[in-house]
């Protein structure tokens, strides 16, 4: 009946410009006397971007680097604001942009699933649930209860992972994160998306691994120096991408 | 409204964050959290042995006198002080997560009160070691608490927010709460004062806040609730502009931390 509804994302008419001083004055001395340094460029990365993610949808944002695929996955996850238009979120959001985030390395793996669950919005005894499952995918064994500082990057990653994806959100963005640990450990991340994908969940993947975008995805927007250049059916715009930019 | 949804969806965020911020302060010490209840005590020692000689103090039990303004003067200037930069230096989450970011100066203040409240033990403590004794007026000390909490939470949303943009503020602010504790009546006693110029001491909400706390531990009467009414007032509009203030701030966070 309502059409707001069917949608989990909705960007409309999207601009984000973002200040470019390379020595910013932060002091109140330095604002006073050097106020020529106070004079910002303005980089414009997004420019009218609109864009409706309806519910149950996995979407990818394909692009070269530096076209602002990432700066419109933190504008979802209202890490940073517009400059301009409106994004409106339907349900739970829950974004991968950077793993680890809150992670404490003097603590052990299992107290730091706590602290970055919480940072997530999970209560302890949502956490307490999951805590089992998460261990096990993060594959970790005895090494859960070592401090994380003494954990390789693939353990760290692989902890990390295991966190945001168990956490349970109706709609998940993901950032380029899928580069994590071995090739069994990433097959085994697909398997999870595509486990959250059949279950109605939304996400929205930036990745420049387009294979993995034709196998997961139903939708690819392919973003072109921070506006829209194509969006639709992922096999046929990441040919075209692929014709165009590869 | 949605503000209190909000924060209740991320309770267990802000219980590990004042967990945090309780132990973290004096991680590495050997006697740790003691310090936060040592550094309050070993000031007043210091006051209690030099203040009677400077200035001649005629008050009846100094000591007792002393902690019930000094505990929670350190209170307040705890949270101020310390809080100021806790949206700073928590940067790098803020540029990677997104979390109601009123947290971070929530749980300053929460870490404080926990603190304080322990604190308070030690003021009993010593009012009942000296003589003096409880009386059923001590049943006011949350509301006083309460209206210290309001007032420091909002001035700590304005200035943590401000401290993200200009560094400065923090060691304005450092200056200026050094400032005020002698221009509150914490070491002595208003009325040391010529009753003409009291006024200009109680245009301090602090100075109505220590001698509502004065009046329940030391004096064993109701504080002035008039007085009280105002500061709570006053206190809750701070609150409100300096989330206002904050909310409009918090937008810019992740791009200059």
């Amino acid at each position: 009946m309502n059409q707001e509804n069917d949608y989990a994302i909705r960007v409309k008419d999207l601009y984000k410009d973002f200040k470019l001083n390379s020595d910013k004055a932060r002091t109140l001395k330095e604002k006073l006397l050097f106020s020529k340094r106070n004079k910002v460029d303005k980089v414009h990365i997004l420019k009218d971007i609109t864009l409706d993610i309806k519910k149950g949808e996995t979407v990818a944002l394909i692009g070269t680097n530096g076209s602002g695929k990432s700066t419109l996955l933190k504008l979802m996850t209202k890490i940073i604001f517009p400059t301009k238009g409106t994004i409106k979120v339907n349900g739970k959001l829950t974004s991968l942009l950077e793993l680890g985030a809150g992670f404490h390395p003097d603590f052990t793996g299992r107290e730091n699933i706590y602290f970055n669950a919480a940072i997530f919005g999970l209560t302890k005894h949502e956490i307490d649930k999951r805590l089992d499952t998460i261990i096990e995918f993060s594959e970790l064994g005895d090494f859960i209860d070592s401090p994380v500082r003494t954990y390789s990057s693939g353990m760290y990653m692989r902890l990390a992972f295991s966190v945001a994806i168990n956490v349970d959100a109706d709609i998940l963005l993901i950032d380029e994160i899928l580069a994590v640990g071995d090739k069994h450990f990433q097959d085994k991340c697909f398997a999870k998306l595509h486990e959250l994908k059949n279950s109605e969940k939304t996400i929205v993947i930036v990745t420049h691994d387009l294979a993995q975008v034709k196998k997961l995805c139903n939708r690819a927007v392919w973003i072109k120096d921070g506006k829209i250049k194509m969006d639709g059916n992922p096999k046929e715009v990441v040919d075209k991408y692929i014709e165009i930019c590869g | 409204m949605n503000v209190f949804k909000e924060l209740y969806r991320y309770r267990e965020l802000l219980k590990t964050s004042i967990q945090k911020e309780i132990r973290g302060k004096y991680k590495g010490s050997i006697l740790g959290v003691l310090w936060s209840f040592l550094n309050p005590l070993l000031m007043v020692v210091v006051y209690a042995i030099v203040f009677p000689y400077l200035m001649r103090m005629t008050q009846d039990n100094y000591l007792v006198f002393l902690i019930v303004g000094v505990i929670p003067w350190v209170f307040f200037t705890n949270v101020v002080t310390s809080g100021c930069n806790c949206v700073w230096i928590n940067g790098n989450i803020i540029k990677k997560v997104y979390f109601p970011r009123e947290i971070l100066p929530i749980s300053v203040v929460g870490a404080g009160l926990v603190n304080f409240a322990i604190s308070c033990i030690i003021i009993l403590i010593f009012c009942l070691f000296s003589g003096i004794g409880f009386s059923i007026n001590l049943l006011w000390l949350p509301a006083i608490a309460i209206v210290q909490c309001m007032l420091s939470l909002g001035m700590l949303f304005i200035l943590s927010a401000i401290n993200v943009y200009v560094r400065d503020i923090e060691y304005l602010v450092q200056f200026i709460m050094n400032l005020v504790f002698y221009a509150t009546p914490i070491i002595y006693n208003v009325s040391i004062f010529p009753a003409k110029f009291r006024w200009v001491l109680y245009l301090n909400p602090l100075a109505h806040l220590i001698d509502a706390y004065r009046a329940i531990f030391y004096y064993k009467t109701m504080p002035n609730l008039a007085s009280l009414g105002i500061v709570g007032l006053i206190s809750f509009v701070v609150l409100v502009l300096g989330y206002l203030i904050f909310k409009r701030m918090e937008k810019g966070f992740a791009e200059e931390v």
